[in-house]
């Protein structure tokens, strides 16, 4: 007889229940979708941070330098690569060595950049090539310049630049250029071991730069693991990015989290009033029930299960658009759908029927009708 | 026959008013009493109070031995779902509700709901065919025997019935008074407000009121004060 009754009910105030469960499937969408913004605004935030290149760097120690004087101090660079390599973490999206020295090109000095150049795509994704990251062809040395650097020598892709260093010369293919918006522009990067071969530095390299997925948490939390295997050199997260990160987080997370408040406040503020004209209309069902023997609880626990099936309707249905709103929101901030988290339903399904059940205190205030107040028609 | 409901020096106000002033009488088992009076002479206050509806501010309403001024909110609960039957004038079905559910609901809210029994009630009442029907869709005469077929299917110790043709035609009036003697010759115990004369004198005796007191009460009937 409960389902009967509460069928009956629902069909019963069709009308009227029309409004609140409106309010509950907007409600619902709206908080279904930011929440899956939210559970995955992490992913996609350290996604859009790792655009930025890369977020650690390994550097000598400050004792480390030798004889105190420049050049700057060095690092090993099968030490460094080795210990990267013994943490297994599948974090590190990319990680590069570096060693610059000054050459020349013809009467003008040029930085030139020795790494590895097919970790530059993952390292610093932000860049914009015109032509290769890497050589077609294996028998020439490659290099990608900076943009100003093509513009002051006047090279064009598959110009040859010739380099030298102290008294040592080389011939590198331009490949690509380079487009990174800072000081990269003014610079020529080459295969790593052309470089140390031109400085004489074989096997050294002046720093190593990581990208290393995560938040600036697991960040900083691998940069202690990696300073713990290199004890003599210096670990550290490039701070303007990884704090940016989180506080960026933080303000979308609290952002979002103050939304979600509001909404659930102004759904349950509607289907307030929606369950107040309800309650007006029911007072004499409620009369007449409880003159018929039934206990207060009863009588409410029936109307909190209609109350109850309209949340979680209501919860399920905007769950569904929300996850459709939250992808097509995915692809406006971020250009990339959402993932879909299946957890969202549960969690908006509890939130609409803890929102529907509080909206509902003037149904629950229908407990307290007196029967005879009611039949006298006061 | 063993005293039913026995009223002692019952009052009730609301506010400044008094609708029942000290009203003492008792009713046997199986009897039927037409309670007679003019409007806000205190007949539907008594009735409600009998029912457990509302609280006497002094005095004893005791029904089946139990003192309904003394039962708090769960008593009078299972008091009204064990004890009484109701039938309104206003019929007071729930619209939404078929005519068998709204006896069934009754059943609900005594214990447990037995719809074959609910069936056969609305059979007695002339109703096996208009089960399924909403409220809407009966005449006043159907609702008020759906209303009688809810007051009898918990089998209450007292029918509490208030103007029950009170909005009734001539022929569904009959149809229902038809239903009171059946019940009375069951041996029920029925009080029937009523204003018409014609009803009052089909009941075994008749209760007056003016102004919340009982007048021209035979003796036999006053309980001793």
């Amino acid at each position: 007889m409960f389902w009967r009754l509460l069928w009956k009910l629902l069909r019963g105030s069709s009308g009227r229940l029309v409004v609140a469960i409106l309010a509950l499937v907007s409600g619902a969408m709206v908080i279904s979708a930011l929440l899956n913004l939210e559970f995955d605004i992490e992913r996609k935030l350290t996604q859009e941070f790792r655009m930025l290149g890369a977020n650690l760097v390994i550097s000598p120690g400050h004792d480390a330098q030798i004889n105190g004087a420049a050049p700057a101090a060095l690092m090993n660079e099968s030490e460094a690569f080795a210990a990267i390599q013994s943490l297994k973490d599948p974090a590190v999206v990319a990680a590069a060595p570096f060693l610059y020295i000054v050459e020349r090109a013809g009467d003008t000095p040029v930085v030139v950049a020795g790494t590895k150049l097919e970790e530059l795509p993952e390292l610093e994704p932000a860049w914009r090539i015109e032509g290769q990251w890497t050589p077609s062809h294996e028998n020439q040395i490659p290099c990608i310049v900076g943009r100003n650097v093509v513009r002051q020598l006047h090279l064009a892709l598959g110009s040859t630049l010739l380099l030298s260093y102290l008294g040592k010369t080389t011939q590198a293919t331009l490949v690509g250029i380079v487009d990174a918006g800072g000081a990269e522009d003014n610079q020529v990067f080459m295969g790593l071991a052309e470089v140390q071969r031109l400085a004489g530095l074989p096997g050294q390299i002046g720093l190593a730069q990581l990208s290393v997925r995560g938040t600036a948490k697991n960040i900083s939390e691998f940069a202690a693991r990696l300073a713990a295997a290199l004890p003599s050199y210096e670990v550290r997260p490039i701070r303007q990015v990884t704090e940016a990160e989180g506080d960026l987080l933080n303000r979308i997370r609290l952002l979002i989290g103050s939304m979600v408040v509001l909404i659930l406040a102004l759904t349950a503020l509607c289907v307030l009033a929606t369950m107040a004209a309800l309650a007006m209309e029911r007072r004499q069902d409620v009369g007449l029930m409880k003159a018929l023997g039934g206990s207060i609880a009863r009588i409410v626990t029936l109307f909190m299960a209609e109350v109850g099936v309209l949340g979680a309707a209501g919860g399920f249905v905007g769950a569904i658009l929300g996850i459709e709103l939250s992808r097509w929101m995915g692809q406006r901030v971020f250009g990339t759908a959402i993932s879909l988290r299946w957890e969202i339903f549960p969690l908006t399904i509890a939130l609409m029927v803890a929102v529907a059940l509080a909206g509902a205190l003037p149904l629950r205030l229908l407990g307290k009708v007196k029967p005879a107040v009611i039949f006298r028609g006061e | 026959m063993a005293t039913l409901v026995q009223v002692e020096n019952l009052r009730k106000e609301f506010g400044n008013v008094c609708a029942l002033a000290g009203v003492s009488f008792r009713v046997e088992a199986g009897e039927w009493i037409a309670i007679m009076g003019p409007s806000g002479s205190g007949k539907t206050t008594l009735i409600n109070i009998l029912g457990g509806l509302d609280m006497p501010t002094s005095g004893q309403a005791i029904v089946d031995a139990i003192d309904v001024g003394r039962l708090d909110e769960s008593g009078l609960t299972r008091f009204r779902a064990q004890k009484i039957g109701f039938i309104f004038q206003q019929f007071h079905l729930v619209p939404y509700l078929t005519a068998l559910e709204n006896v069934m609901l009754a059943q609900y809210f005594h214990s447990s709901t037995d719809e074959k029994e609910a069936r056969e009630a609305l059979e007695r009442v002339g109703l096996g065919d208009r089960v399924e029907h909403l409220p809407g869709k009966l005449s006043g005469g159907e609702q008020q025997r759906v209303a009688v077929a809810r007051a009898l299917i918990n089998h209450p110790k007292l029918i509490l019935a208030d103007e029950p043709t009170g909005n009734l035609d001539e022929a569904n009036e009959e149809t229902v008074i038809q239903l009171f003697h059946e019940l009375h010759r069951e041996g029920h115990t029925i009080l029937m407000v009523t204003h018409a004369p014609s009803i009052g004198r089909l009941a075994d005796r008749r209760i007056a009121f003016a102004h919340g007191r009982l007048v021209e009460v035979p003796a036999s009937l006053k309980t001793s004060l």
